[in-house]
């Protein structure tokens, strides 16, 4: 089972039903290990002044002359070594890769007031990448897939030898896999039934040099943004009914370097700065309620001012109030507004997951659209692209944006859906059947072999009406099939699909506000417990129009080459028919005792849990 | 100098991970690395006080009086005031109140740094809160310690607010409470599969009020003097080309405990701990792997190895791979006499006693009275009439030695008590927490865990003795006669162990006295029967080995001589030598 998850927040916070079992820390290194490394932001597209002061220098130019980066230099020098003295045994290496990160990450985590997490880290991790055998057939093909890569920690300071020492040990230990697996692929090619799909296991790509040379941070005041994640976090004590609240700074200033046998040398920095707050309450009938609200930018400049996320905050906590005190809404198919940022995470969850590359060739997948080129799979008004090259839409920073993917193939902006018909898929190096090369979407997390991934996945249209009368719209399609009410999804928190054979294909979609829009001019009525439910191909087809402005859902996204970081971009989207399931949730009861400072205003012990006797 | 083990790691894997995990992502600024902007979080400490003393006052009447035990400390009275609302009115319809509520915190801070080949990989300073809290449901004789009723785990706000500090304290119990319930449920629900016990132990053993706060503990560390020695011992490779690779780490860590339970004990402990290790490997030609890891762990920062020492034994440690490379394989079984040097006998006392006599209560429906290898043996004879066993947590030094499995307090809030756990030979006692036993109904002191995990009985500091200790002469002189008696050739020797208790440096002692290093070794059935039946001398040379990883403990053992134990050849693979060189140096 392959669930591939994209959520707002990245990694699960503390959440009621969890209770930190396994402790915050476990969060802060899933967090962590989220981390946009490789996805860098674009230098030339961080606009912003203060931004400017990341990169000093930048040549980029074809056969450039690496500088004196006394990483890069290591680095070239034992791959050639490597490709040297490799080169003379038996099963000799005919690709081999060096990703060196770095990373130096600042973590504050706030609660109520005060810091759970204040930390700062500083690693360099080193990825070698190494294929036995020859394109058509090598170690990496189909299940031995993870013989591709060892991974290991490098030493921090520009020790030459060190390094290079670590290296070589790496190289080594890489080399004593590969090898015995490319015997073993061999074999078992030879015992198995011929593959549907026989494309080569390893795309030709043009090398390519970017060197970025040294960069400044831009400034980041730790002892200030301690006090203001106290301050923020602080705001949620007026609540008695926030349960959880954590407000989680991540600044993360990066550099990923690469080196292929091929000749590649590319050097590419980022900075970006991520704020989550996320805040829970739970319902008398046990159902854990939740609010996220994320912050992208490339600097802590960039981030909305105190005033600004401390109305967030008041706004997240009425929220959750009135979601705990709204019914439950009832299983429904029929009419449906999705909000631009909800019809985001639909596109990246039915459609993008689908559309990557790696999908198409693997005999387990449901192989949903693998046959479907010049097919239409989307209603003619609609287009669908993957662009990593763009770093903001609606004035919002993208996550998922980078200048060269983690197989060192610049990125690039792929159509896969042109008015309707499906052309082109996410591709990283593993070629498919029509698709031989990649198109710079071979992404992974440091220590995992890169597939294709999404990056900016955004939806256009060109059969849409001004976002303000989409109400309207559906309150009038509710009208033509005669029910008695329409759903309209405001916010979501995330969603995960399904795209194996074994299991049936299916997404899911996790709302968390979602309204009853009545046809008799009712007011809007606030529901929870709903998911959005359904299959890729039918649920695609009955898109009516859209909105006409975009919006964008920034997120971390999990699948078999780890989290990434994406975005998704859409208009609003109005739907014939939406089918909705009654959402699986804990029955645990709220706090028995009233919240530490309310002791006053609720009796303890009679508080919430009488009012849960009146629910049963 | 001693190894470094992974046995009691695995042990306490939860803890380790809990701490592990977080030691990655947290970490204070480096120093002398120029992170400029960086340097200000170690400033940050200072206004903490302020905002906590802020929203102290800012409680005001909503405050709860304050508790004399916390003797003024915040982060008791925020326990104690939770804990007091908690004991007077958490109880869900249904379900009994709690008849028992304890809460742990661990306050950790670390320093952890390594470094491999002259540079260093990492080196951050880390602070963590961890709380853990217990509700019992039910009662002594019967509760809810069971499944998921055995306790949460969360981690606590590392400023001294009150309020923050109580929500994270209030959610946990009531997630604790809750469980218990489910837990005494279900508990109830499996006893119902087996006949009933007819003389049933309690589950839990009431133990004496006891209030003691006592100073807590900081770490003092020079980090950029100790991140240099790391890449200096490191940078020792340079000498050695045939060594494959070479690290070194530190992990020196300071430790406040707080408990405070429903039964009206208040606690409060410190701890430090000061642990480094080198670790060196090669191959030898026909492609073994032969290992050194050296380790050095205090309990106060004065003791710890000057830099010129670490530098001498981190090549001493290099100069024996060099020599082991050269060693001849041990080829043929042997059956004969075995000298235990005490760096090596401390380890077979830890695992084939020290696991033994933890008395760990069976799972539900066993009769045993306890698990491990002596279940059955109380009041047996485990050891040789002359061999005695004590555990005495209360010792803080020994031969002018700091000892780190001195405690004043366990992690369940009962005192340190001294057990004489073998006397002459005979199994007298098992060391025990508050999980009583049959025939034993209370604790004796011994109930510790590390942050955030279940406390279960460990040893504290471990102490062989023997009325008839010999000088290594005379043990050695006994070997040699045994070695003519015997009609071998030889005897051997070993000076310290590996993993799984294989020999890292083994002698050949030859009758005419000289020494020869062999590798490739590994004891057959070096067990519990042999050391009630083989062992027949100990020395008068107890060395003192502090271990960290888990809860810390010490152990004191001399020699051991074995008048026969069966040496064999490992059946350990030859792997691949390195396909190509390793890099010249560019310096």
């Amino acid at each position: 089972m392959k669930p591939f998850s994209l959520s707002a927040r990245g990694a699960r916070f503390f959440t009621m039903r969890n209770s930190l079992r396994q402790a915050g820390c476990w969060v802060l290194a899933a967090q962590l290990a989220a981390f946009p490394l490789a996805s860098s932001f674009a230098a030339e597209n961080d606009a912003k002044p203060g931004a400017a002061l990341t990169r000093s220098t930048a040549v980029d130019k074809p056969g450039a002359k690496p500088t004196a980066d006394v990483v890069m230099t290591a680095m070239q020098a034992e791959m050639a070594r490597a490709t040297k003295d490799l080169g003379k045994t038996d099963s000799r290496p005919y690709y081999m890769s060096y990703t060196v990160y770095d990373q130096n990450l600042t973590v504050l985590v706030g609660a109520y007031g005060s810091l759970l997490t204040d930390a700062s880290l500083k690693r360099r991790q080193a990825d070698v990448v190494m294929r036995v055998g020859d394109p058509k057939l090598d170690n990496t093909h189909g299940q031995s897939r993870a013989s591709g890569m060892s991974s290991g920690t490098l030493p921090l300071n520009d020790d030459q030898d060190a390094i290079a020492r670590v290296l070589w040990e790496l190289t080594d230990r890489e080399y004593k896999r590969a090898a015995p697996a490319f015997l073993d692929v061999r074999t078992k090619m030879a015992v198995r039934a011929e593959e549907e799909d026989k494309s080569p296991d390893f795309s030709k790509e043009a090398p390519a040099t970017h060197i970025s040379g040294p960069t400044i941070p831009p400034a980041f005041d730790h002892t200030a943004w301690e006090n203001e994640i106290r301050r923020l976090s602080g705001a949620f004590r007026k609540y008695p009914d926030v349960y959880t609240a954590t407000v989680v700074l991540q600044v993360a200033d990066s550099k990923s370097r690469m080196v292929t046998s091929e000749g590649s040398a590319i050097e590419s920095p980022s900075y970006s700065v991520r704020m989550v707050m996320e805040a829970s309450t739970r319902a008398d009938d046990g159902m854990d309620l939740l609010r996220v609200e994320t912050f992208q930018a490339p600097a802590v400049s960039g981030l909305p001012s105190e005033a600004e996320l401390t109305a967030k905050i008041s706004k997240m906590a009425d929220d959750l109030k009135a979601l705990k005190a709204a019914p439950v809404a009832e299983p429904y198919d029929g009419p449906a507004l999705l909000s631009g940022r909800a019809a985001a995470v639909f596109f990246h969850e039915v459609l993008g997951h689908r559309l990557e590359g790696h999908r198409q060739r693997d005999e387990d997948e449901g192989q949903t659209f693998t046959k479907k080129i010049g097919q239409a799979v989307l209603p003619t008004f609609l287009s669908v692209a993957d662009d990593p090259t763009t770093s903001q839409i609606a004035g919002v920073k993208l996550a998922g944006t980078y200048d060269y993917d983690n197989e060192g193939v610049p990125a690039r902006r792929v159509d896969v859906i042109k008015n309707g018909v499906l052309e082109n898929f996410l591709m990283s190096r593993m070629p498919i059947k029509g698709f031989e090369n990649s198109n710079g979407h071979g992404r992974n997390q440091p220590g995992l072999m890169a597939t294709g991934r999404q990056g900016n996945l955004i939806v256009t249209s060109t059969q849409s009406v001004p976002e303000a009368q989409m109400r309207q719209k559906l309150i009038d399609e509710v009208k033509k099939q005669g029910k008695p009410y329409g759903l309209y999804f405001d916010d979501i928190q995330g969603g995960f699909t399904l795209t194996t054979r074994s299991l049936p294909q299916a997404f899911q979609v996790l709302p968390v506000i979602v309204y009853k829009v009545y046809a008799d001019g009712r007011p809007d009525e606030l529901v929870r417990g709903v998911d959005i439910v359904g299959t890729p191909l039918a649920a695609l087809t009955r898109i009516l129009l859209t909105g006409d402005e975009q919006h964008v859902f920034n997120g971390v996204c999990g699948a078999e080459s780890g989290q990434v970081p994406v975005s998704a971009a859409a208009p609003a989207m109005l739907f014939s028919e939406m089918e909705v399931q009654k959402r699986q949730h804990s029955h645990d009861r709220p706090p028995i005792l009233a919240a530490p400072g309310f002791e006053m205003t609720a009796k303890d012990g009679q508080g919430s849990q009488s009012k849960g006797e009146v629910k049963q | 100098m001693k190894r470094m083990r992974a046995l009691t790691a695995t042990i306490f894997a939860a803890a380790l991970l809990v701490v592990g995990v977080a030691r990655l992502g947290a970490s204070t600024p480096v120093n002398g690395d120029g992170s400029n902007s960086r340097g200000a979080a170690t400033a940050a400490a200072i206004p903490l006080e302020r905002v906590a003393v802020a929203a102290n006052e800012a409680d005001g009447p909503d405050a709860a009086p304050a508790h004399p035990a916390a003797g003024g400390d915040a982060l008791l009275e925020a326990l104690l005031t939770e804990l007091d609302r908690s004991k007077a009115k958490l109880k869900m319809d249904q379900v009994q109140a709690p008849y028992y509520i304890e809460y742990r915190v661990n306050d950790v801070e670390d320093y952890d740094a390594e470094a491999a080949f002259g540079a260093l990989r990492e080196s951050q300073r880390v602070r963590l809160r961890i709380l853990r809290v217990v509700v019992r449901v039910g009662d002594y004789k019967q509760d809810s310690y069971f499944g998921q009723g055995t306790g949460e785990t969360n981690i606590l706000p590392l400023d001294n607010d009150p309020i923050a500090l109580r929500h994270q304290i209030w959610l946990t119990t009531d997630e604790a409470y809750k469980a218990a319930g489910q837990a005494l449920a279900e508990k109830q629900a499996e006893m119902k599969r087996f006949s009933p016990d007819p003389n049933p132990v309690d589950d839990f053993a009431k133990e004496p009020v006891l209030t003691t706060v006592a100073p807590t503990v900081a770490l003092k560390v020079d980090q950029s003097a100790w991140d240099k020695t790391l890449e200096d011992m490191t940078a020792l490779y340079r000498g050695y080309p045939e060594i494959q690779s070479v690290s070194a780490s530190a992990r020196f860590s300071a430790t406040n405990e707080y408990f405070v339970d429903s039964e009206g004990t208040v606690t409060r402990s410190g701890k430090t701990t000061y642990n480094l290790q080198f670790n060196g490997s090669a191959q030898a030609e026909d492609g073994m792997r032969l290992s050194r890891n050296p380790f050095w762990t205090v309990a106060r920062a004065e003791e710890l190895p000057s830099r010129e020492k670490l530098l001498a034994d981190s090549k001493q440690a290099l100069d024996t791979i060099m020599a082991l490379r050269k060693a001849p394989i041990v080829e043929e079984e042997y059956r004969g006499p075995v000298l235990f040097a005490p760096d090596a006998a401390d380890d077979v006392i830890a695992s084939l006693v020290g696991s033994n006599v933890v008395g760990r209560k069976p799972q539900l429906g066993r009769p045993n009275r306890t698990v491990g290898q002596f279940a059955t043996s109380y009041k047996q004879r485990v050891l040789p009439t002359f061999l005695s066993l004590i555990d005495d947590p209360t010792l803080k030094d020994f031969q002018g030695h700091s000892l780190v499995g001195n405690y004043d307090v366990d992690s369940e809030g009962v005192k340190a008590q001294t057990v004489n756990v073998v006397e002459n030979g005979v199994l007298s006692n098992y060391l025990l927490g508050r999980q009583p036993l049959r025939d034993f109904p209370a604790s004796n002191g011994h109930g510790r865990a590390g942050p955030g995990s279940l406390p279960a009985p460990s040893l504290g500091v471990l102490l062989l003795k023997s009325e008839d200790a010999q000088s290594p002469d005379d043990l050695r002189k006994k070997m040699m006669q045994m070695i003519k008696d015997s009609g071998n050739p030889y005897a051997y020797r070993v000076e310290t162990l590996g993993a799984g208790n294989s020999p890292r440096l083994l002698y050949r002692v030859y009758a005419d006295g000289h020494e020869e290093l062999v590798r490739g070794a590994v004891f057959n059935e070096l067990d519990t029967r042999a050391l009630r039946s083989n062992l027949v001398a100990v020395g008068n040379d107890p060395l003192v080995s502090n271990r960290t990883g888990g809860v810390p403990t010490t152990i004191i053992c001399p020699s051991l001589l074995f008048d026969e134990l069966e040496v064999k050849r490992a059946d350990t693979s030859k792997d691949k030598l390195p396909d190509y060189p390793p890099p010249p140096s560019q310096r």
